[in-house]
C-alpha cells in the first residue's frame, strides 16, 4: 500500500547548476566599466563599495556552508536502492533550533554597526573638517540634468563640472516627475523627487571625466537620461568657472558663425539659451526656465516651448544628448536633424516648430544645419572682458527683433508661441486705458507677465536686459510693423 | 423545502449539470475552482514569460532597435503585474482551492460561492488588465506605478487607468479568498485538528490570507486615490496640483512589502509538505516553523521603507527600516535551517518535486543573502534600481516561489488527477529551469554592481554590459524551454497515464487518504484526527512514541502533546458538515450562477471606469442584480 516509486536521480548532474554561478563570480570584476561601483573615485563610492564587500564576504560564508549543507545532505542521505527504511521521525531539537535563531541576529549585528555609521557618515550634512563645501543645485528634468551653482551663478546642463577633494553639496529638485542622481564612482544615488526637495553630498578624489545616470524609471527615454561629472584640480576649476562668466567673441558679420547664429535665434532660442555670462544672467535663465516649464505644462500636447538645457559655451562640452554621444561635427549635425535617432523621445522633436515636418526632421537645408553646428562649436569664453554688456549692433530694433524674440512672436499675424505683431503698434494704445503705445509696448517687454494676453500662456521672459537704448528701438521697430 | 414562503421569484434556478460548460460557470466546487484558478494562472504565465522573452531579447545586445521604448516599457510594466498579480498569487490560490479542504478534512470552503466569485472576478480582472493590449493601451508606467509618472500629466491616455483599475479588481478577487481561507481553516478543521496539528501548508495558506485580507486593503485606498487621480483630476499623489508623491511609494510598499511575502509564503508551505514526505520525516520543528511564518507576516509590515532608501527620507528613517529589514532575515533563516534539519538524515528520494524542493532551500537562500546585502542603505545607495535589485527579487520569486509551485505541481498532481507527471520529462523541466534561471539571473547581479540601472531599453556599447545581457538573454531561452517541457510533460502525461493510486508519494497529511482524483465530496467520511501528520501515524503507528517522546523530552510547546491525544475526540471545529460525526449525510453546498454575474458586474463597473458612465450604470446594474440574486437564492432548489 506504500508504495514508492523506483524514481531515483543521480544528484552529480545537479552540481552542473554551479557552473553558471562560478562563471558568473569569475567574471564579476569589472571596475574599469564606465559605471562600475567598483573602482571608485570618490570616499563615499568607496566605502560604500567597501561595505557592499563586508557584507559580501559574510554572506558568501552562509552561502557556502548552507549549499553546501544542501549537497551535503542530498548526497549522504539519498535512497540507495530500495532500501525503504524510515528515518527515525524526529521532533526537532529546541536547542538548536535557538542556537540558529541567534546565529543570525549575531551576524546580523556584525552587519549592522558599519551600516549604521556610513547611514550617519553619508546621510546627514557634510562633515565641517573636509574644506569649502561647493554648493550645487541638480535638477531632473525629462530628459536632462540641470545643473545651477547659486553662490558662482553659472548654470549648466549634463556635464557636471566639480573640483577634487573637494566636497560638494547637491539640493536635488524634480518640477515633472521623479529622477535619480546617481554617478556610480563617486557615490550611491539620490531621487529627485517633486515637492520634496533631496540633499545628497560627495568628493570626487580623483581628477577625470564620469558617467552619471538616471536610475528612476521616468519615462520613455529614460534609458537616455545621462550625464558626465568633471572632476578638475582647483586651478581648472576656477578657470571653468571664470569661463562661464566670459562671454563668447561675436560671430564676424557675413561669417558661418553669424549665419548659425541667426539660425539659432530664430529656430532654437525660445528654449535654450545659450549666453548666460553675464551678471543678472543666472537670474533670467532660472526664471526663463522657469517661463519654459508653465509654457509646456499648459499646453502639453501643442506647445511650442519646452525646458531645455542651457547651451552656454557649448562648444567646451565634450558629449550631446546628456552624455550620449561624443560631442563632434558629425553628432551634432544629426542631432539637429534628426533629434530621435540618438535619443529616442526627446521633447524638442515634438514641440519645436522647426520639427513640425511629416517626417519629423528639421525644416532646415544642410548647409543651415551645418552652419548651426558651426556657430554652437564656436560658442567658448571669448576674448571680452567678463561682465561685458550683451552686445546690441547700436540700435537696430530689427536685428534686435530677430535676435531676440523671432522664435516666439512673428511679424505677421499669425500665433507661434507668443501673439503675431503685425499691426501692434495701431492695437497697442487701446489695451490699457491712459497707457500710451509706447508704454504699452515697453512695459510689455520689460514685464509681460502684467499684459498677458488672454489664451496665451506665461511664458515670455522679462527683457528689461536689453537695455534702455535696445528696448526704445525695439519699441519703434514694432511700431513699423503693418 | 421547509422555506417556500420566503423564495423569490428565481431568473435562473439552481445549476444542476455536472458536465459541461454551465457545470463550471455555476460550479462551487472548491476543486473544480482549484483546477480553474491554476489554468487561467498558468496561461497568464505562459503571456507573462513572452513579455520577458521580449524583453530579453531587446536587451541581449547594446543598441538593439528590435523593440521600441514605448513597448519596452510596456512590457516591463505588465510583465511585473502579470506575474505578480495573474500568476504567482492566484497560482497559490488555486493550491489554496484544491488543499485547503481536503488537507483539514472537509468538503468544502466556508464559503462556496463567495470562492467561486473571487475567480470569477480574478478571471474578469485579469482581462480587463489585458484586453489594453488589444486596444494599444498596455500600462507602461511600472508595474509600481510611481506618481507623478502614473498620473494624467506625464502619462496620458488610457494605459495605467486599465492597470490602476484592473488592480483593483483583482483586489477585491484577492480580498474575498483571504476570508474564506481564514473562515475555513479556523472553523472547518475535522474533529480532533487542532491547530497545532494541521498540516504545514494550511498554516501558511492561514497566514498568508491574513496578509491578503489586511494588504489589499492598502492598495485599495492608493488605487483608488490614483484612479481619481487619472479619471476625475483630482489631487491626491499629483505634484502639480499640490499632492505628495513619495506618499504614493509609502501606500504602494506599505502594501508591497506584506506582498512578497503573500508571495512567498505559500510556496514555503509546500516545499514544508515536500521535505518532510520524500525524506520520510515529519518537519523539523514545527512549531518553529509555523511562528517562524507568523513573525516574517507580523515584521512584513515594518519594512516597506527598505523599497525607498534612495527617496530620501533621512538617516533616522533609513536607519529604522534598515535594522527592521535586517530582523526580518532571522525568521527566515531560521526556517532554511529547519527545513536543512528535515532532510538530515532522511531517507531521500529525489524525485522531481524534492528536486523542486531542494533547488528552492538553494534558489532561495542567494534570494535571501543579497537581500540582506540591500538591508544596508549605504550599499544599496549604489544597487537600488539597478539589476542587482532585479536579480535578488527574481531569485526570491522565481528561485524561491515559482521553484515552490512546480514542486507543489509535480507533488499533487497525481491528487489532483490521478496520474503521475512523468518523471523523465520533469527532470529535464527540472534541470532545464535551474541551468536557465541561473545563467538568466546570476549575471543580472554584477550587471547591477556594474551601474546599469532597471527599465532601461538599451545601453551603450562602451558600458561592458554586453556579455552578461547576452548570457542572461540565453538563460531566458533556456527558462522558456523548461516551461515548454512541462507543458509537454502534460499533454504526454494525460495521453500516457501512469495511476497513481491514493498515496503515491507516502504522504503524511490527510489528502492522501482520499482516492485521487477526490470524490466531489472529498471523503466519505470526515476523518477524525489525533495527530498532526495523522495519516502517517495511521500507517506507522510504531512511529508515534518515538516522535512524541521526542517531543516531550524537548518540552517543546505544541497541541500535539501526547495526553491531549489520548482525549477523547469531543467536537473541535464548528465544521457545517458532519459535525463531529463522520457518517451523517453527505451535505454539499448547491451551484448558483450569481458569482459569475457579480463578478461580471464588478468588471462591468470597472470597465466604466475606462469608458464612459453608461458602461458603469450597465456594469452596477448587473451587479445588483447578481447581489440580490445571491442573497435570495434558496438554499435548495425545489426537488
Amino acid at each position: 500500500m506504500h508504495r514508492v516509486l523506483k524514481l531515483s536521480f543521480p544528484l552529480r548532474p545537479a552540481l552542473l547548476l554551479l557552473v553558471p554561478l562560478a562563471i558568473a563570480l569569475l567574471a564579476a570584476c569589472t571596475p574599469d566599466n564606465n559605471q562600475s561601483t567598483f573602482g571608485t573615485a570618490g570616499p563615499i563610492a568607496e566605502d560604500q563599495a567597501d561595505l557592499f564587500k563586508f557584507i559580501f564576504w559574510i554572506a558568501a560564508v552562509v552561502f557556502v556552508l548552507v549549499e553546501g549543507a544542501i549537497i551535503y545532505i542530498a548526497i549522504r542521505y539519498r535512497r540507495r536502492s530500495n532500501d525503504d527504511k524510515l528515518p527515525h521521525q524526529t521532533h526537532g531539537n529546541t536547542r538548536l533550533e535557538i542556537a540558529w535563531t541567534i546565529l543570525p541576529v549575531l551576524i546580523l549585528v556584525v552587519i549592522a554597526v558599519p551600516t549604521l555609521t556610513d547611514i550617519w557618515a553619508q546621510q546627514n550634512t557634510v562633515p565641517q573638517d573636509l574644506g569649502e563645501v561647493l554648493n550645487v543645485e541638480a535638477i531632473g528634468h525629462q530628459w536632462w540634468f540641470e545643473f545651477r551653482y547659486p553662490d558662482q551663478e553659472v548654470v549648466t546642463s549634463n556635464e557636471l563640472h566639480i573640483p577634487v577633494n573637494r566636497p560638494v553639496a547637491f539640493k536635488l529638485e524634480s518640477q515633472d516627475v521623479i529622477h535619480s542622481f546617481w554617478v556610480p564612482k563617486i557615490a550611491g544615488k539620490v531621487d529627485m523627487v517633486p515637492l520634496n526637495d533631496n540633499f545628497i553630498w560627495m568628493i570626487g578624489d580623483e581628477v577625470g571625466e564620469y558617467y552619471g545616470q538616471c536610475a528612476e524609471f521616468c519615462g520613455i527615454a529614460h534609458a537616455h537620461m545621462r550625464f558626465r561629472v568633471i572632476v578638475h584640480e582647483e586651478a581648472d576649476f576656477q578657470a571653468w568657472l571664470k569661463g562661464m562668466h566670459t562671454a563668447a567673441d561675436t560671430p564676424v558679420a557675413g561669417s558661418t558663425e553669424a549665419s548659425g547664429k541667426n539660425l539659432f535665434a530664430a529656430n532654437c532660442s525660445s528654449c535654450h539659451t545659450n549666453d548666460s555670462t553675464t551678471p543678472g544672467s543666472y537670474a533670467r535663465e532660472i526664471s526663463s526656465q522657469q517661463a519654459r516649464w508653465n509654457g509646456w505644462i499648459s499646453d502639453i500636447k501643442t506647445s511650442g516651448i519646452v525646458s531645455a538645457p542651457n547651451l552656454t559655451h557649448f562648444g567646451t562640452r565634450n558629449t550631446i544628448g546628456g552624455g550620449l554621444k561624443d560631442l563632434t561635427r558629425g553628432s551634432l549635425e544629426n542631432w539637429i536633424t534628426d533629434p530621435s535617432s540618438i535619443k529616442i523621445g526627446t521633447r524638442m522633436q515634438k514641440h519645436a516648430a522647426v520639427y513640425d515636418t511629416a517626417d519629423g526632421k528639421a525644416k532646415l537645408t544642410p548647409a543651415e544645419v551645418s552652419d548651426i553646428a558651426t556657430y554652437l562649436l564656436s560658442l567658448k569664453p571669448g576674448t571680452a572682458p567678463a561682465g561685458a554688456v550683451i552686445e546690441t549692433d547700436g540700435a537696430d530694433g530689427a536685428n534686435i527683433f530677430a535676435t531676440n524674440c523671432t522664435s516666439c512672436h512673428s511679424t505677421g499675424d499669425n500665433k507661434v508661441v507668443g501673439p503675431g505683431l503685425a499691426g501692434i503698434g495701431d492695437r497697442a494704445g487701446s489695451q490699457v486705458a491712459g497707457m500710451s503705445a509706447d508704454d504699452y509696448i515697453e512695459q510689455s517687454i520689460r514685464e509681460p507677465a502684467a499684459f498677458l494676453v488672454d489664451g496665451y500662456p506665461a511664458v515670455m521672459p522679462e527683457w528689461s536686459q536689453l537695455g534702455d537704448d535696445s528696448i526704445d528701438a525695439l519699441v519703434d521697430y514694432l511700431k513699423t510693423l503693418n | 423545502m421547509t422555506t417556500k414562503s420566503l423564495r423569490m421569484p428565481q431568473l435562473f434556478p439552481r445549476p444542476k449539470s455536472s458536465t459541461g460548460i454551465w457545470s463550471w460557470i455555476g460550479t462551487v466546487d472548491h476543486k473544480r475552482i482549484g483546477t480553474l484558478y491554476g489554468i487561467t494562472s498558468f496561461i497568464w504565465f505562459i503571456v507573462g514569460g513572452l513579455e520577458a522573452l521580449m524583453i530579453r531579447g531587446q536587451l541581449a545586445s547594446a543598441e538593439n532597435d528590435l523593440i521600441g521604448p514605448e513597448t519596452y516599457n510596456q512590457l516591463f510594466t505588465m510583465h511585473g503585474t502579470t506575474m505578480v498579480f495573474l500568476v504567482i498569487m492566484p497560482l497559490s490560490a488555486a493550491f489554496f482551492n484544491w488543499l485547503i479542504p481536503l488537507q483539514i478534512g472537509a468538503r468544502d470552503v466556508a464559503f462556496p460561492r463567495l470562492n467561486a466569485l473571487s475567480f470569477w472576478v480574478f478571471l474578469f480582472g485579469s482581462l480587463l488588465i489585458n484586453f489594453s493590449w488589444i486596444t494599444g493601451n498596455a500600462p507602461n508606467g511600472g508595474w509600481f506605478g510611481y506618481a507623478p509618472l502614473s498620473g494624467a500629466t506625464f502619462n496620458p491616455g488610457l494605459g495605467m487607468t486599465y492597470w490602476v483599475v484592473g488592480l483593483n479588481v483583482l483586489g477585491l478577487a484577492s480580498i474575498a479568498a483571504g476570508l474564506n481561507f481564514i473562515v475555513t481553516i479556523l472553523n472547518m478543521r475535522a474533529p480532533g485538528m487542532s491547530m497545532f496539528k494541521i498540516p504545514i501548508f494550511t498554516w501558511m495558506t492561514l497566514i498568508t490570507s491574513v496578509l491578503i485580507v489586511l494588504a489589499m486593503p492598502v492598495l485599495a485606498v492608493a488605487g483608488i486615490q490614483l484612479m481619481t487621480d487619472r479619471v476625475y483630476g483630482t489631487h491626491f499623489f499629483n505634484s502639480l496640483g499640490g499632492g505628495d508623491p513619495v506618499m504614493w511609494q509609502h501606500i504602494f510598499w506599505l502594501f508591497g512589502h506584506p506582498e512578497v511575502y503573500i508571495l512567498i509564503l505559500p510556496a514555503m508551505g509546500i516545499v514544508s509538505e515536500v521535505l518532510p514526505t520524500f525524506a520520510r520525516k515529519p518537519l523539523f520543528g514545527y512549531p518553529f516553523v509555523v511562528f517562524a511564518g507568523a513573525a516574517i507576516a507580523f515584521m512584513g509590515w515594518f519594512v516597506w521603507s527598505h523599497h525607498m532608501f534612495t527617496v530620501g527620507l533621512g538617516p533616522a528613517a533609513n536607519t529604522a527600516f534598515s535594522i527592521s529589514t535586517m530582523l526580518i532575515a532571522v525568521p527566515t533563516g531560521v526556517k532554511i535551517f529547519n527545513w536543512l534539519g528535515t532532510l538530515w538524515g532522511g531517507n531521500i528520494r529525489l524525485n522531481t518535486p524534492m528536486l523542486f524542493s531542494i533547488s528552492f532551500i538553494a534558489m532561495f537562500t542567494i534570494g535571501g543573502l543579497s537581500g540582506v546585502i540591500h538591508a544596508s542603505p549605504p550599499t544599496d545607495a549604489q544597487q537600488q534600481d539597478t539589476y542587482f535589485v532585479v536579480a535578488h527579487f527574481h531569485y526570491v520569486l522565481v528561485g524561491g516561489a515559482l521553484l515552490g509551485i512546480f514542486s507543489g505541481i509535480y507533488y499533487w498532481w497525481p491528487k489532483f488527477t490521478g496520474y503521475f507527471l512523468n518523471e523523465k520529462l520533469g527532470i529535464a523541466n527540472w534541470a532545464l529551469m535551474m541551468i536557465g534561471f541561473n545563467l538568466q539571473f546570476a549575471p543580472m547581479h554584477w550587471l547591477g554592481m556594474d551601474g546599469m540601472p532597471r527599465r532601461i531599453y538599451t545601453y551603450g556599447e562602451n558600458m561592458g554590459w554586453e556579455t552578461s545581457n547576452m548570457a542572461a538573454s540565453i538563460g531566458g531561452a533556456i527558462l522558456g524551454l523548461g516551461i515548454l517541457v512541462f507543458i509537454i510533460n502534460v499533454f504526454y502525461s494525460k495521453m500516457n497515464k501512469v495511476m497513481a493510486g491514493n498515496d503515491p508519494w507516502d504522504g503524511r497529511t490527510l489528502e492522501w487518504s482520499t482516492s485521487s482524483p477526490p470524490p466531489v465530496h472529498d471523503f466519505d467520511e470526515i476523518p477524525q484526527v489525533k495527530y498532526r501528520d495523522d495519516f502517517w501515524f495511521q500507517k506507522y503507528p510504531e512511529t508515534i512514541a518515538e516522535y512524541h517522546h521526542d517531543e516531550h523530552d524537548q518540552a517543546v510547546p505544541s497541541g500535539a502533546q501526547l495526553d491531549e491525544v489520548e482525549e477523547a475526540l469531543p467536537v473541535v471545529s464548528g465544521g457545517s458538515y458532519g459535525h463531529g460525526d463522520g457518517h451523517s449525510a453527505i451535505h454539499l453546498p448547491d451551484m448558483s450562477y450569481y458569482p459569475f454575474i457579480l463578478a461580471l458586474g464588478i468588471a462591468g463597473l470597472g470597465a466604466g471606469f475606462l469608458s464612459n458612465n453608461v458602461v458603469i450604470a450597465v456594469g452596477a446594474v448587473i451587479l445588483v442584480w447578481g447581489l440580490i440574486g445571491w442573497a435570495m437564492e434558496p438554499v435548495n432548489d425545489p426537488k
